[in-house]
């Protein structure tokens, strides 16, 4: 394993296939850690890492928060509304603030895309990205990426099917920039009010109907809708939404037989997927969870174990 | 007070005229050759152009309601060292320019600060609110020359249709900051594939160019004229063009980011917040589009949009950060080194779009050429002189601009106002 260069994890468009590796090979044997009944390595002993957290999360931060312990780290949560991003203290305040803990790691979720990289002067410590607006969410990304690994052996060449609110969503962003790491074929696919201006420049296929895309897919990720985030000019019902996009029993016959189908959770269920199929869908799901925990022990590990640079 | 400049090229925009030039009192006393008179002051002007005083008719002083990013004075000195002896500013302060009291403080102490000319742009409507037009008349009389909403445009057509009308009364010009904020739908940078591919809320570039159409189409319908600020699309300007031929008493103007910067200006200062000014910036066919207009005269003058910003608000992610840049202290640069060192205008182009034109379209009387018996209102450039722009020494409140660092070329080395040197480098 060639030595890991990358002192902060802003989004996986800045990551290579080597490194992507690199992550994998790691989560792999981390996974027995979790496994075990002492669920705890010294790798990341003394190290402090903050959860800065400006945007709601409670599974992101909790899988983060372990990912942490299990390695020994101390790891303390920051969070904070939206709002402080818009007045007062700005966020650069509040990193500098914390940088006066000399953190080694900053785990940052917020509301505002593609700003991280402004951050990383007022710090020392490593930024890793939990999400940022609609940018990337890497480490989700980097998950769903093992899992299809795990379950196929490779990642190349596959089909990979995005379906849901593209255009809000950074974990569609931060796949589409991995699987094409690996020569993947992606389709987007959902109402054209959540497909983005020009996205087919992204290299990748776009479709409005799931029913036309759906038999080729080798993997599914099925996008949560995120109500909170709709202005009711994008969809005016969910009720059509299902109609057209949800994963229904019937829809489900038409999938290839060994096609993963995945979602970052939490799922509105006879949304994005019909319960109805429930016990065929969840146990992915859960293993994508269980998978999350060990990809986050090996970024913490990989960015963690770099000296901090004084 | 006699003020002698020796040798100069004197600078209007149909010739450039290698004379001295007397100044006695606030007045162009005398142009010609070797004028040999006792001067209080000799300018020795070799190799210097000498302009007629420029005129921002956009800039915001912040004034009321922010004077933590900008107030009448510190706006006054980073305009006369930008050259500027005339200067309109925006409405959109708190509370809004709206009434006469208002426009009358700010035009008494832009006299007590004495250094150069402040013309307050009165509101179109009550507060800016886009329900009730203000009283144009006692503005008016209080030395409001022309209107505008700016910050957004007139939403309702109807609205903008009754204040076109009545600014005939006044013979006043309305100025329109042309968008159509919600199909903006508060983006922030230009919509693109970088847009989407960062996730970026974004604006389309048909959000002005709706506006201009629609303007224009008002505007024609009234045979009225109107003035169209800050334009920054290549849509744009083809709809101004067509209008332009056809007679409508359409003018506009643009700014020195819009043909000195792109939307991949942004991308590479990784979305820092200095980089981001409403309308946004386009890409190279737009940048293209805006040089060509200038050139051919489609594109009337230029302004600076000078939008202070105080340093947390610039601190904020890029989505949440305001919009806007400061300008006054860097837009003669910026045009000629953007502009005439790159050969889209030449020397006298810059006397059109800074001075000439603006005080046509504005309303001004004896300003904009340098003329004998005119108020000597006039700044000596070097055009040569290369500087680098660093945030210490930028005179405004606030210093966010995406041109720090930048090298550019042309220097002010005086600006004199009513016969007076207001700015010395």
């Amino acid at each position: 394993m060639k030595e890991w260069q990358k002192k902060h994890i802003l989004g996986i468009k800045d990551l290579n296939k080597e490194e992507l590796e690199t992550v994998f090979t790691l989560a792999n044997s981390f996974k027995e850690i979790s496994e075990r009944d002492v669920k705890k390595v010294p790798a990341l002993r003394g190290k402090t890492i903050i959860n800065l957290f400006f945007e709601n999360s409670t599974r992101t931060r909790t899988s983060f928060e372990l990912a942490a312990k299990r390695l020994s780290a101390d790891v303390v949560n920051f969070s904070s509304s939206n709002s402080s991003l818009t007045k007062g203290e700005t966020i650069i305040d509040t990193i500098k603030t914390l940088e006066a803990y000399h953190p080694n790691i900053m785990i940052v979720r917020l509301n505002a895309s593609a700003c991280l990289q402004s951050f990383i002067n007022y710090t020392q410590a490593s930024i890793i990205n939990a999400g940022d607006g609609r940018n990337e969410h890497p480490t989700q990304a980097l998950l769903d990426m093992f899992t299809v690994k795990e379950a196929k052996g490779s990642l190349e060449n596959l089909n990979v099917l995005i379906v849901g609110d593209i255009g809000n969503s950074r974990v569609a962003r931060s796949n589409i920039f991995g699987f094409q790491r690996y020569a993947s074929k992606i389709t987007v696919c959902g109402p054209p009010t959540f497909i983005p201006y020009e996205f087919n420049e992204m290299g990748v296929s776009v479709s409005y109907n799931l029913d036309d895309v759906i038999g080729q897919a080798d993997v599914i990720i099925m996008l949560r809708i995120q109500s909170e985030r709709q202005d009711d000019l994008f969809l005016p019902s969910l009720r059509e939404y299902t109609d057209k996009f949800s994963l229904t029993p019937e829809r489900l016959k038409k999938v290839k037989k060994d096609c993963l189908i995945m979602h970052p959770g939490p799922v509105n269920w006879d949304v994005e997927i019909s319960s109805a199929i429930k016990n065929k869908i969840h146990p992915l799901i859960l293993k994508q969870a269980e998978n999350g925990l060990a990809v986050r022990m090996a970024v913490l590990y990989l960015i963690g174990t770099k000296k901090r640079e004084i | 007070m006699k003020i002698l400049i020796k040798n100069a090229n004197l600078v209007n925009k149909d010739n450039i005229n290698k004379a001295d030039l007397l100044i006695q009192d606030d007045k162009i006393f005398k142009i010609g050759i070797n004028i040999s008179e006792n001067a209080d002051k000799v300018i020795e002007a070799k190799d210097k152009y000498v302009y007629p005083g420029f005129i921002d008719s956009h800039t915001h002083l912040r004034t009321p309601g922010r004077e933590d990013e900008e107030d009448l004075l510190s706006g006054s000195q980073a305009a006369v060292k930008g050259g500027f002896t005339k200067i309109f500013c925006m409405p959109n302060t708190n509370p809004a320019i709206d009434n006469d009291g208002l426009a009358t403080w700010i035009i008494e102490e832009s006299r007590r600060i004495g250094l150069l000319d402040i013309y307050p742009v009165g509101a179109i409507t009550q507060k800016r609110e886009g329900k009730k037009l203000t009283e144009f008349n006692a503005l008016k009389k209080s030395g409001c020359l022309c209107f505008s909403d700016d910050g957004s445009s007139v939403k309702d057509p109807l609205m903008l249709r009754k204040a076109l009308e009545y600014a005939k009364m006044t013979d006043s010009l309305i100025i329109e900051h042309c968008e159509d904020n919600r199909i903006s739908n508060k983006g922030a940078m230009r919509e693109c594939f970088i847009s989407s591919k960062h996730g970026i809320s974004a604006i389309p570039d048909i959000a002005e160019s709706l506006i201009v159409d629609r303007d224009i189409q008002i505007a024609k319908y009234l045979d009225t004229k109107i003035h169209l600020t800050h334009i920054s699309t290549a849509k744009s300007i083809e709809i101004i063009r067509r209008a332009k031929s056809e007679g409508v008493k359409v003018t506009c103007e643009t700014c020195p980011h819009y043909f000195a910067l792109t939307v991949d200006d942004v991308v590479s200062s990784n979305f820092n917040s200095n980089f981001k000014v409403n309308p946004p910036l386009g890409d190279k066919n737009d940048l293209e589009a805006i040089k060509k207009a200038l050139k051919e005269g489609v594109i009337d003058c230029i302004s600076t949009d000078h939008a202070p910003h105080s340093q947390s608000e610039k601190e904020l992610p890029f989505e949440y950060a305001p919009f806007g840049f400061i300008g006054l202290e860097l837009a003669f640069s910026l045009i000629n080194t953007y502009l005439v060192k790159k050969g889209t205008l030449n020397l006298k182009g810059i006397a059109e779009k800074l001075a000439f034109n603006p005080a046509k379209i504005l309303g001004l009387t004896n300003c904009g050429e340098i003329k004998e018996g005119y108020p000597a209102n006039l700044v000596v450039v070097d055009v040569d002189k290369k500087w680098t722009v660093a945030e210490e020494d930028i005179i405004s409140k606030s210093k966010n601009t995406p041109f720090i660092g930048k090298e550019l070329e042309g220097v002010i080395e005086f600006t004199i106002y009513k016969g007076k040197i207001v700015y010395k480098k």
